[in-house]
Formats: structure tokens, C-alpha cells, sequence
């Protein structure tokens, strides 16, 4: 039987060249992204050294919630346990640090390659098979490793690490403006490096997965290779976080810090905040959870009736946002807010919409609908 | 592979490798306690045309999702142009050439009618930028106007009437290239001149493109004049085969219908 295309054999014409993702029809989004890009770029110059360390710290929120996107958000495999990869990252090129006196230049490739190796361990299993085998495990494993933590003195139980730890370059407490462009940079560079995946046709795949993994079988894409591509990618990335992280005055390598249960809701609610399935969404999505966090976390507000200190509930208060965004705009506020932008420009919205399109996609519906689905049994023919 | 130790001897009048493009033998899927698939076998010959038939819950599904990988059979052979694939997943099934449509769709919302028929010519790689290439774009489209999509490759699947979600799942199989297509149910809940465009696309596939169809469909008036022959199970297990007028004649058949399935 001959092996040339259908389309050959039968001899039909394609139709005019189209664009795939036409990008350029996006230009005013764009621009809008680089201008925020440059505004950050100039921003110490308008901030204490206080507030530039918050945002130092808000980049590296911001680059765990893209990693963690790119694996949930993009393929629908929700992870629970995403501080597991910050934390072998950031324990890994600490100890390399402190024990062996490495220089922060090797440490942090390391803990990259850990972290990555963690994902291989816990993504080749569960990914491998169909279903939410991944959140189930995920949802052990920093269970697992604050055992680990607890158990063997050279991790340093709850308290974490201490002792001397080196920083990036020297760069030490009164070098803000050095510490915010280092985690400004890195934070620039998982984007750029995430968008370039997710705009290939490998995102296109990730996608395809979480809307039906029957299709992308039936499509001659193998579904495994590409979820445990986007985890392993994604336990990199978040070890690099993580090994960046803890060689910055801004934090040290503590479960606090890096493990803690509330990091994994915190990074879900910032995605879903600024919109799952999209990066920049995420990006904006961490930033702004990021920076709010410290900003209610240093306020001495205090909620009138109820006689508490908005700093005490301001995961409370950031979930209840979460939680009308996903009720009102559930593509999140970045798609919302494209959605919104084009009707009041009035531009034609039946444009062809990339992933990180202004389409009213849900990506959390879709993902709640493949667990029902899984968790009801059949999903077949009926 | 070549010697095929689950191959029945020459001498057996069992079903082997070489009896048909697509052959298999024994084939058995149980869930749980029921058995869905019973010791079926049954061969496709190249180029034909193979009616599926069988009452609601027969098993024909169950069939066509082990011959296509996505259940591993609990029991017996599949062999698929002499080569055993018992154990294959889909998408490697796909990859030699065998695609098929599912019964209830599986469209990728969040993309327009282009973009899912397009899915199948990106290259199954990590790092790829194929699927942004005109060329990609261009052979979705054909594909796109050989099932009748054409003016609606810019909707997204949701937009779609019913009988637009059969042409997409169609074309979606299509994009593979396939050399035998298992189609679940392609006339469900379509019009008759509906039908009978499907079935002109479905002749001009096997005519001019040498395709192998296996149909399954509720529908015999418009099943039975596309098909040269027709395999019927009932509870599983093979009821009949044979051409459209031996099993229109067939009493047992008659009374599979009539008695109902399960
Ligand atoms: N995933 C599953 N888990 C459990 N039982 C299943 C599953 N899939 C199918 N079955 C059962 O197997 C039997 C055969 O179902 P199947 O869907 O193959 O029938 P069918 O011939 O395609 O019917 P229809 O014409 O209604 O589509 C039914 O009893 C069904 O309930
Ligand atoms: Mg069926």
C-alpha cells in the first residue's frame, strides 16, 4: 500500500496558506507584555530596599507557579506536590554549598539536575499510566520528604539548614538593586524558556492532553513522552527556582521556605488567578499573589468585627479572590482580560486564538471533567 | 517479527497472521465480571469494506478499543498486516497505519475544527515547530475539505452541528494516513442524504485511496448498501458473516435484533 499522504493519494488540494498561530495578530497584547517586561526592568529605581527584596521574593513565587503550570495547567495533570522539586533544588545546592564548599556556579546546576532526577522518579511511573496517578503521589511526596527532613540530622529537621551559605555572586543584604536584577533576570529567562516550549508544537500537544489524551493517542502522539517531558521540564525549572533562591539574601533553605503545604495551594491559587494553561498568565499570576502576600503580610491592618490582623488571613483573603475569579472569568485574568480588551477595542474576536489566547478556554473545568471521569469509571461509549 | 509463537500451526483451521490485513483470534475482553469480548475471531481483508454489527452492548466498541490499543485484551490475538499487535498502544497503532473514530467524540475545545484535524501531522517529537509550518496548515485543510469541514475550520468544535462533530472525528482519523479505518457509529444521529455523503466519502477512501473500513453502525439502511460483507456478534461473541444479503436472510440474526441485546 503506497505511503504517500491520503491527501495525495486522493488528490485533493489544501486550501490558501493560513497561519497557524498567527502571532502577529496579537500585537497590542505583546506590546503590553513587553512594556510591563521594561517597567520592571527601571522599577528599583522607585523602591526601597525592602520592597525591592519583595519582589526579588515575588519572581521566584512567580517562577514556581510557570513551572507548575506548565505541567497542571498545560497538560492537566494536577500536581500537589510541586515544593518537593523547589526543595531538592534548594537543599541540594545548599548542602553542595556548605559541606563541600562549592561555588554557587555549580550548586545550582546541580540542584537542577536533581530536582530534574526527582521528576524522573516520580513523573515515569504515574505518567506513564492514564489517570490522576500523579496528584495522588504528588500528594505524598512532601509528606515523604518531611519525614526524610525529620528523620537524618544533616537536613536540619524543621528549622532547615543553617550555617553559611554563599550568595550569587557575593551579593549580600545591602545589595538590593543586584539581588532584584539577578531574580528579575532568572525570572525573565524561565519565561522566555516556557513560552518557547508552550509556543511549539510540543504546548499544542500538552494542551491536546489535558483536553482528551484519547484524541492525542489516536492522533500517533505517544500522550506519556509528552507529560513526563512537561514534569521533568517542570521539576527542573522549579529546582532551579529553588537553588537560585536559597543562594540570595532573600531566603534560606527551611521547609518554611521552600516544603511548606501552603506553598502548593499558594502557587494552585496563583495560577488560577491569573489564568491556567497560559504562562504569562501564571507569571502575572505569581507576581501579583507574590507580591500581595507581603504587602498583607506586613500590613497592620486589622479586620474590624472579627478582631483580626489582616496579616494572619491573608491566604483567606487571597483564596476568596481565587475563587470569584474562577467563578466570574474562569480562563483566569489574563484571558479575561484579553476577552475584555478586544470588545472594547471592538476588534473582530473570531481570530484564530493561540494558547495564550483570549479564548474563554477552562482549563479548570476541563481538568474536573477528566477526574469525574476517571474517578467515575467508564468513559467510554455510552 | 518474524516467528509468531502465538500463530496457529499451518494445519489449524484457526485464524492466523496472514489471513487478512487485520486478523484476530480468540479475542477476549472482561471487565471485571462481565465479559464484554468473547473468544471473538474474525479476519479483514485488505481493501474492503467490513460492516461491524451487533445489538446495544454487544461488544463492538469494546472491540474496536482493544484492536486500537486503548484496552489491552484480556485474552487472545490481534494481528495487523501479519505483524502481532496485540499489546500495542494506539498511538503506535496509528503509526503503522490503523486509525479509528469514537463513538462518543473526542474533540480538543480549546482549538478551532483546523487545529484538531491538524493535531495528527505534528510529529510525535519534544522539540518540533513543524505544526506552525504552512505546509502542516495546508494538508489540514485538505483534509478539512475532504470531509465537508471546510467552510468551518475556524469554528471551535462546540460550534459545531452533530453531524460536523462526525466529519471532524473522521478527518481527525484521516490526518493520520491511514491504510484501515475503524469507524464507531459514523451515521449516528445523521440524515439520510447525510449518509449518503459519508458513504460516497467512505467508497471514494477504499476506491481511490485503498483504504480498509471496518463500520460499525445501528443504522442498515445506510450500512448495508456501502459494505461487501458483515461480521455480527451478539453478548461478544460471533453471531454471523457474511455478505449484506446472507445476513439481511440470516434467521439468527434476525432474531438477535428482534430479541434484543442484553
Ligand atoms: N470501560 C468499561 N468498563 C466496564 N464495562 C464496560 C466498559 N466498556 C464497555 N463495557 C461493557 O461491555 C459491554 C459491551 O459494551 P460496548 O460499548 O462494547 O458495546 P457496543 O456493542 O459498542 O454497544 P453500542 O451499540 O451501544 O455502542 C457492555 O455491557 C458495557 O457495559
Ligand atoms: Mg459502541
Amino acid at each position: 500500500m503506497s505511503n504517500s499522504d491520503l491527501s495525495e493519494r486522493l488528490d485533493v488540494e489544501g486550501g490558501t496558506f493560513r497561519q497557524w498561530l498567527n502571532p502577529l495578530n496579537k500585537p497590542l497584547r505583546h506590546k503590553i507584555g513587553l512594556l510591563v517586561l521594561l517597567l520592571l526592568a527601571v522599577l528599583p529605581v522607585a523602591l526601597t530596599s525592602s520592597e525591592a527584596l519583595i519582589f526579588a521574593s515575588a519572581f521566584f513565587f512567580a517562577m514556581f507557579a510557570m513551572s507548575w503550570d506548565l505541567v497542571s495547567g498545560y497538560t492537566g495533570q494536577i500536581s500537589f506536590g510541586h515544593t518537593v522539586f523547589f526543595t531538592v533544588g534548594g537543599y541540594s545546592a545548599a548542602l553542595l554549598n556548605m559541606e563541600m564548599g562549592l561555588s554557587p556556579l555549580m550548586t545550582i546546576p546541580a540542584g537542577v539536575l536533581v530536582a530534574a532526577l526527582a521528576g524522573l522518579v516520580i513523573g515515569v511511573p504515574t505518567l506513564r499510566l492514564r489517570g490522576p496517578y500523579l496528584s495522588l503521589v504528588t500528594l505524598i511526596a512532601p509528606l515523604i520528604l518531611f519525614g526524610v527532613f525529620r528523620y537524618f540530622p544533616i537536613f536540619g529537621g524543621e528549622s532547615g539548614l543553617s550555617g553559611e551559605i554563599d550568595n550569587l555572586f557575593g551579593l549580600g543584604f545591602n545589595d538590593v538593586i543586584p539581588v532584584y536584577y539577578l531574580a528579575f533576570g532568572l525570572f525573565v529567562v524561565v519565561l522566555t524558556v516556557l513560552l518557547a516550549v508552550t509556543r511549539s508544537d510540543a504546548g499544542r500537544i500538552f494542551t491536546a492532553i489535558r483536553e482528551s489524551e484519547d484524541a492525542v493517542n489516536s492522533a500517533g502522539l505517544n500522550p506519556a513522552k509528552f507529560k513526563i517531558f512537561a514534569f521533568v521540564l517542570s521539576a527542573a525549572i522549579g529546582g532551579l527556582a529553588g537553588a537560585a533562591f536559597v543562594h540570595t539574601p532573600s531566603a534560606s533553605p527551611t521547609p518554611n521556605t521552600l516544603l511548606a503545604l501552603a506553598i502548593n495551594i499558594e502557587i494552585i491559587i496563583a495560577v488560577f488567578i491569573g489564568g491556567a494553561g497560559t504562562i504569562v498568565g501564571a507569571a502575572a499570576g505569581g507576581l501579583f499573589f507574590g507580591l500581595t502576600r507581603s504587602f498583607l503580610e506586613g500590613s497592620e491592618l486589622v479586620i474590624p468585627v472579627a478582631n483580626v490582623a489582616i496579616a494572619e488571613v491573608y491566604l483567606i483573603l487571597l483564596s476568596v479572590i481565587a475563587l470569584v475569579i474562577i467563578y466570574a472569568l474562569p480562563g483566569g485574568l489574563l484571558r479575561g482580560s484579553i476577552v475584555g480588551g478586544r470588545r472594547v477595542l471592538n476588534r473582530n474576536s473570531d481570530e484564530d486564538v493561540a494558547t495564550d489566547g483570549g479564548e474563554m478556554v477552562n482549563p479548570v473545568a476541563q481538568i474536573l471533567n477528566n477526574y469525574r471521569d476517571f474517578l467515575g469509571g467508564d468513559d467510554d461509549e455510552r | 517479527m518474524s516467528a509468531d509463537q502465538d500463530a496457529p500451526p499451518e494445519w489449524s483451521d484457526e485464524l492466523g497472521p496472514n489471513d487478512g490485513i487485520l486478523v484476530m483470534s480468540e479475542l477476549t475482553k472482561q471487565f471485571g465480571g462481565i465479559t464484554a469480548v468473547d473468544e471473538l475471531s474474525f479476519a479483514v481483508q485488505e481493501e474492503e469494506i467490513l460492516g461491524f454489527i451487533g445489538p446495544n452492548g454487544a461488544g463492538k466498541s469494546t472491540t474496536f478499543n482493544c484492536i486500537s490499543g486503548i484496552y489491552p485484551p484480556t485474552d487472545g490475538n490481534i494481528w495487523y498486516k501479519g505483524e502481532n499487535v496485540t499489546d500495542l498502544p494506539p498511538y503506535k497503532m496509528v503509526k503503522r497505519g490503523m486509525a479509528r473514530t469514537f463513538q462518543s467524540f473526542r474533540p480538543l475545545e480549546d482549538r478551532t475544527v483546523l487545529q484538531n484535524i491538524a493535531l495528527p501531522l505534528v510529529p510525535d517529537k519534544l522539540f518540533s515547530l513543524a505544526g506552525l509550518r504552512g505546509e502542516t496548515i495546508k494538508k489540514a485543510e485538505g483534509v478539512c475539505e475532504l470531509v465537508g469541514l471546510d467552510d468551518r475550520m475556524d469554528m471551535t468544535p462546540d460550534e459545531l452541528p452533530h453531524a460536523g462533530m462526525l466529519r471532524l472525528e473522521l478527518g481527525r482519523a484521516l490526518a493520520t494516513n491511514p491504510d484501515l479505518l475503524l469507524l464507531d457509529e459514523p451515521f449516528a444521529g445523521l440524515s439520510d442524504p447525510e449518509v449518503e455523503s459519508i458513504s460516497d466519502l467512505l467508497k471514494q477512501l477504499r476506491s481511490e485511496a485503498g483504504v480498509t473500513l471496518v463500520v460499525v453502525d445501528h443504522n442498515m439502511r445506510g450500512l448495508f448498501p456501502l459494505i461487501d460483507r458483515a461480521v455480527v456478534i451478539r453478548f461478544g461473541e460471533l453471531l454471523a458473516e457474511g455478505t449484506p444479503e446472507e445476513i439481511r436472510s440470516d434467521p439468527m440474526v434476525k432474531e438477535a435484533y428482534l430479541g434484543g441485546g442484553n
